[in-house]
């Protein structure tokens, strides 16, 4: 016996999704569709990927407009991709600023998150999820990196409500591979309809409650009604699911990785669970926020930490030294990226790559983290079946509505709409 | 003429504005603030005064006005420079403060000072764990975190629901219901467990080399002839019970010193017992007596090899292992197949080398006189502790006296009974009728469809425990709203039988009962809470420290462990030993154990109890701000900023927070290139008189502080990678290290009003001279934490008030308490 009791390795890896890949069965759109679907169209999702405090600006944007745009420093890291995303500068959300406290706001655009008493709006991947009806097992699945799950969501309700995050990949394994025996589905059934009376109990009882109540409590009452009713209205749609066999995978749970220190593998570990939901058609949205401005010193790569918490790097004042870390952190994120890309194209589903059914937006809050600049933000779109390999300029001193572009993707995702939040149209030139 | 014309159209206005200005502070505005805030889209910071309307009622604009008020009185508004005087500055408050007051105050009196307030996890566990008489109940984290404002998870505001946070809710209720039933017609059988030697640890190595654990006869070390190999030990010593299992080592990943054998069976309490000892190892694996105890912790955990990313938690407390062979025992909550997993604190961690690269598990060099260490012999694991009646306390809660498996003649009228009684025990105040109906309904209607008794009676429980009735803290309008908000205030609890029942309509008794509750066990939960957030206790492990620079701190879960429990144990000596306010920044005493003598290089103590010491003259140290904890949370584990440490201490200790830079003006971006020491850094960052006007209030606080380094510890040097004498060696982890000592530490600095000081026991002085200022502060943090809602406008004489009251005494932290829960703030109208 050479080896200690405790067998020496590494921070656990994951071991599965690489390769050819895993065996799904796949699709579920069929059996889902007369049930639940609204449309026979082939389904559209979209992957919402956002680093809240962004890239550094100047290595990123690249020169030239339109199709003939020189790649910048990073985007060279996209490079094989080049034809498969667009590239925006010129975009923001009018009037939202509060430098990291916008955060929240990426996919909300609501203004005055910074001031005492803000309250959010709902959010992009929530509003689409309404419009497009429970269609796939989890209407969406929001997914952060370090993320701070209290305090830092990209999904917010119509109440403007924080939706918190998932960050264990096990868990979110669980929720959509584990399919309990016979017996436990069945308990699970009875459990929801036992549920049911509970919630309409609830729902009576304070209906009871209309005395005289102070505006403010009227408010936390409403909320409370509101989060009843819309439990219950997923209930029913959840009951329907649990009779539907989860679909299989043949490889192994995903080790956790804890360590907030290799963000890298998480990110990643993440971005590999978003694909596999995408696969399996357990969602047709999906949101991840890596939480950069809770994630401690970083492993850079296998022989170096950084020297300061990430949001202390992305305060570098110019330094060289703290310049060059966050550079090879961005190009990371690039890598990351390329990779997700490269992934969703090499699978097919219906004969169509799941890249060009798959809109993979990458944004940030932050312009420029440096300065808590919200203007200008970093934004790159792949897939969906767009006419990519442009960058699209808009003014830098005005900016475009970031909310153009996601009216854009919800035309894609199928839903008769021409507005969100503050949009002032679609994004003309995809 | 402007301003009379202007007051003209407001009056012809009126049904449209509610209010006009008073003509006094009409002219005053106009003719000394608007000349900068009016004019639409070019006025100043967005401030348009020919815009604004005087509609108190309005809370938008009442907070405007608010704003305005506030920056008026603080001097900071107008800006230096423009003509005015003192009495026009006087004049002006004189007019708009009365007119605030009185809408403030009356949309409090209409609307409720706060909204109602949902409980947040730590406090629905508890509610839970008491109810239900399930102390060891464990939900929170099926619970959605809760979002933090003003500091605090106890915000009314931002105590959302949403349908994530109500389903969780819905979970968390049916996980514990189903905890306190019980199905088994006895107590699980009690599982008794002994082992000894040989078994004490799974494997016959641990990570680590050899030193790290081996077993021992006679004070020498058993197979320890190879480092790579662990051949099988011998049948006589497999057998031989004086063996005993040395360990040298503290928990950390990868790691596993649990018994060969052991897995609960049940979930329960289970009693350990052990003999040890301990020991010193030499050279040689040789053994003699310690000098010193070692403290000793247990986690519960599986008995798997690795990767403990699982449930893992402490349990079980620190027991002391003295020289000498003793039993020691402690209780230790398991869940069924989780096992005790022994941890040996303050001493070394073998880690995989500081490149990341596995396989080298060193253990640091041998310290002179020996390393520190426990030798196990035997080992007695017995559980679950039976409870004191059959069914449990928590079943009878459920079903009375029902049993076990209820299944009674008349199912419908005693499940009405159960649930009546149920409601009673469970309610923070009287349940109307209307609203008990529909549970009962519930109730009835799950038997009507056959489900069986106790399915039935459990589902009412879940929908009383997941209504609004339960979820919510109301107004205090009511003794049981009183008794709620002080319990919920003082223990994170519902009240007891004894608050439930006292007559609260007396602002006395109030103070009364808030003393018992400071007195009481559960104060330990206000203590843990508010620290966890006033304090950002709750972040203590958040940053390691970098290893590169702070080798003598990696893995030092005993020091975090001490340095935390020294911050409690000074909040709670503040408030229950009523001290003066003052030592909150100085203080002639700490709180510490051997670890923290150590630490902060005082004299030696022995033993891990955290205990009060007098501080020799002219120590820097006592009070908050040189605590470990406190600078720990303040620096990220790599260097310490003077910015982020100075405006943390003006905003949580002095109550003055620093404001964002206001909208309009454009961002500076800071180029430090160049800045070779912190100072040269701060000059870059103020060179701009925007940032400058505001980072002058804060930046001297933090520089101040440089004295001490990441972890607290005092240094009169930085540390740094290139320039500077070179360090080298191992650290107690194994690893090498490498740093320089750079440049020397200048704590002087100039605070904004002008006074200087030379180090921090001068900038101590400059916070303790105006206790008034502290004292404020606290009680603010204190008012958001107790009501959810941050202190009014209309709160603020209020607050005054409190204050002189306390004042002749030196404003004491118990008196503070005292002052605030029998006040306005806390009592609303009821308290008047």
């Amino acid at each position: 016996m050479k080896a200690p009791h405790i067998a020496c390795r590494p921070i656990p890896r994951r071991s599965f999704l690489k390769g050819s890949g895993v065996a799904l069965a796949l699709p579920l759109l069929e059996c889902m569709r007369p049930a639940f679907g609204k449309t026979v169209e082939p389904p559209r999702r979209m992957l919402l990927i956002a680093n809240n405090l962004g890239v550094l600006p100047k290595p990123f944007f690249p020169e030239g407009a339109g199709r003939d745009y020189k790649l910048s420093p990073y985007l060279t890291e996209l490079a094989s991709h080049r034809d498969e995303f667009t590239v925006f500068s010129g975009l923001s959300h009018p009037g939202v600023s509060g430098g990291h406290s916008a955060d929240n706001c990426l996919l909300t655009a609501a203004r005055g998150a910074f001031r005492s008493g803000f309250r959010n709006s709902i959010s992009f991947d929530q509003y689409v999820a309404e419009q497009l009806g429970q269609v796939t097992r989890f209407p969406t699945l929001n997914l952060g990196v370090n993320i701070d799950k209290g305090n830092r969501s990209l999904s917010w309700t119509r109440d403007g409500v924080l939706l918190p995050a998932e960050d264990s990949a096990p868990k979110l394994y669980e929720r959509m591979f584990v399919q309990g025996d016979k017996e436990s589905v069945e308990r699970q059934i009875h459990r929801l309809e036992g549920r049911g009376s509970i919630l309409d109990t609830l729902l009576d009882e304070t209906n009871r409650f209309k005395r005289e109540l102070g505006a403010d409590d009227k408010v936390r009452l409403d909320q409370y009604v509101t989060s009843v009713r819309e439990v219950e209205e997923r209930m029913l749609i959840a009951r329907a699911w649990e009779n539907k066999p989860k679909p299989t995978t043949t490889e192994p749970p995903p080790a956790d990785i804890q360590d907030r220190k290799l963000f890298f593998e998480k990110f990643d570990l993440m971005l590999s669970m978003a694909q596999l939901a995408f696969e399996s058609d357990s969602t047709r949205i999906v949101t991840l926020m890596a939480d950069a401005f809770v994630t401690p010193a970083l492993r850079l790569n296998e022989r170096e930490i950084s020297t300061d918490s990430y949001h202390g790097l992305s305060h570098h004042g110019q330094a060289v030294d703290k310049v060059r870390q966050l550079e090879e952190i961005d190009r990371r994120q690039m890598q990351l990226l390329g990779k997700t890309y490269a992934s969703l194209a090499s699978k097919k589903e219906a004969g169509e790559r799941l890249l060009d059914r798959t809109m993979v937006f990458y944004g940030s809050n932050m312009g420029d983290a440096n300065i808590h600049d919200n203007t200008n933000l970093p934004i790159l779109l792949a897939g969906g079946g767009f006419k990519h390999g442009q960058h699209i300029v808009f003014r830098r001193d005005n900016n475009a509505p970031l909310c153009n572009l996601f009216v854009t993707m919800m035309q894609r995702m199928g839903i008769e709409t021409d507005s969100f939040a503050s949009s002032s149209g679609t994004l003309t030139g995809l | 003429m402007k301003a009379a014309f202007f007051f003209v159209i407001c009056g012809s206005l009126a049904t449209l504005r509610a209010q006009v200005r008073p003509p006094e502070l009409n002219r005053l505005i106009s003719t000394r603030c608007a000349v900068c805030h009016s004019g639409g889209p070019s006025a100043k910071a967005g401030l348009d005064f020919s815009a604004l309307s005087f509609d108190l009622s309005n809370r938008a604009i009442r907070d405007r006005w608010i704003r305005v008020h506030d920056r008026i009185e603080k001097g900071e508004m107008p800006p230096k420079g423009m003509p005015f005087t003192a009495a026009d500055r006087a004049a002006l408050l004189k007019e708009l403060t009365p007119p605030l007051y009185q809408a403030d105050l009356a949309d409090a009196r209409k609307n409720g000072r706060g909204p109602m307030r949902r409980l947040n996890r730590d406090e629905y566990e508890q509610n839970l764990r008491d109810i239900l008489h399930l102390p060891d109940l464990d939900i929170r984290d099926m619970l959605p975190e809760d979002r933090e404002a003003y500091h605090f998870n106890k915000v009314a505001d931002t105590l959302d629901m949403s349908r994530v946070q109500l389903a969780a809710y819905l979970d968390a209720a049916e996980v514990a219901l189903r905890q306190a039933m019980v199905t088994t017609p006895e107590p699980s059988p009690i599982q008794k467990f002994h082992t000894f030697g040989r078994n004490l640890f799974p494997g016959l190595r641990s990570t680590g080399t050899r030193q790290s654990m081996f077993f021992i006869k006679d004070n020498h070390g058993v197979n320890v002839e190879s480092e790579d190999d662990a051949p099988p030990l011998s049948k006589a010593l497999l057998e031989d019970q004086t063996l005993e299992m040395g360990l040298f080592r503290s928990p950390g990943w990868p790691y596993g010193a649990f018994p060969r054998g052991f897995a609960a069976n049940h979930s329960g309490r289970y009693r350990v017992r052990f003999s040890a000892r301990a020991v010193l190892q030499h050279p040689d694996f040789i053994l003699t007596d310690a000098v010193q105890a070692v403290p000793m912790t247990f986690r519960s955990r599986r008995p798997t090899n690795h990767d403990i990313a699982e449930d893992v938690k402490s349990v079980g407390g620190i027991l002391e292992i003295k020289p000498g062979r003793h039993v020691y025992e402690t209780i230790v909550p398991l869940a069924a197949g989780q096992t005790v997993e022994y941890g040996l604190l303050g001493l070394p961690v073998p880690q995989v080398d500081a490149q990341g690269i596995t396989g080298s598990y060193r253990f640091p060099p041998m310290p002179p006189g020996g390393q520190p260490g426990v030798a196990f012999n035997w080992l007695e694991i017995e559980g679950p502790i039976p409870p004191e009646s059959w069914p449990p306390a928590s079943h009878q809660v459920l079903f009375d006296n029902l049993g076990v498996s209820p299944n009674p003649a008349q199912p419908k009228q005693e499940a009405i009974r159960l649930l009546r009684r149920f409601m009673s025990l469970a309610a923070r105040g009287p349940v109307p009728e209307e609203g008990a109906r529909k549970f009962e309904q519930l109730v009835l209607a799950s038997l009507d469809r056959h489900e069986p008794f106790a399915d039935a009676v459990l589902a009412g429980y879940q929908a009383f425990l997941c209504s609004d009735l339960f979820l919510y803290l109301r107004e205090p309008t009511t003794e049981f709203a009183v008794a709620d908000q002080l319990s919920h205030f003082l223990t994170n609890s519902r009240p007891d039988a004894q608050l439930l029942t006292a007559r609260l309509s007396d602002p006395q008794t109030v103070a009364h009962e808030a003393d018992r509750l400071i007195d009481g066990a559960g104060f330990e939960r206000f203590v843990k809470s508010f620290a966890g957030y006033w304090l950002n206790l709750r972040y203590l492990r958040r940053d390691d420290p970098d290893k590169r620079l702070f080798p003598e701190y990696q893995l030092d879960e005993y020091l975090t462990d001490s340095l935390e429990r020294e911050t409690l144990a000074f909040v709670t000596a503040l408030v229950r030993d009523n001290l003066p306010i003052r030592n909150l920044v100085q203080a002639d005493f700490v709180y510490i154990n051997d670890r923290l003598a150590k630490h902060y290089e005082l004299a030696p103590v022995t033993g891990s109890a955290i205990r009060r010491v007098e501080l020799p003259k002219d120590s820097p140290l006592g009070g908050l701000l040189t605590q470990g904890a406190i600078l720990k949370v303040t620096a990220n584990g790599f260097s310490t900023s003077p910015v982020l440490r100075g405006a943390w201490i003006m905003d949580r200790i002095l109550g003055e927070p620093p404001t964002p830079p206001p909208p309009g003006i454009p961002a500076v971006e800071p180029d430090i290139r160049g800045a070779k020491t912190i100072r040269d850094l701060l000059t870059l960052h103020t060179k701009s008189s925007t940032c400058a006007s505001c980072h002058a209030k804060f930046d001297p606080v933090g520089l101040a502080l440089e004295n001490f380094d990441v972890e607290g510890h005092w240094r009169t040097h930085y540390r740094g990678t290139a320039e500077g004498e070179v360090v080298k060696g191992i650290d107690h982890t194994g690893h090498d290290f490498t740093y320089t000592i750079a440049g020397a530490v200048d704590p002087s600095g100039t605070l904004a009003d002008g006074r200087t000081f030379r180090s921090i026991s001068d900038l101590k002085a400059i916070f303790a001279s105006n206790p008034r200022q502290l004292a404020r502060n606290f009680l603010e943090q204190l008012t958001v934490y107790a009501t959810g809602t941050p202190v009014r406008f209309s709160d603020r004489v209020e607050i005054e008030k409190m204050l002189d009251a306390c004042e002749s005494n030196g404003y004491r932290a118990r008196d503070l308490v005292r002052a605030l829960v029998r006040s306005k703030v806390f009592l609303g109208e009821y308290g008047s």
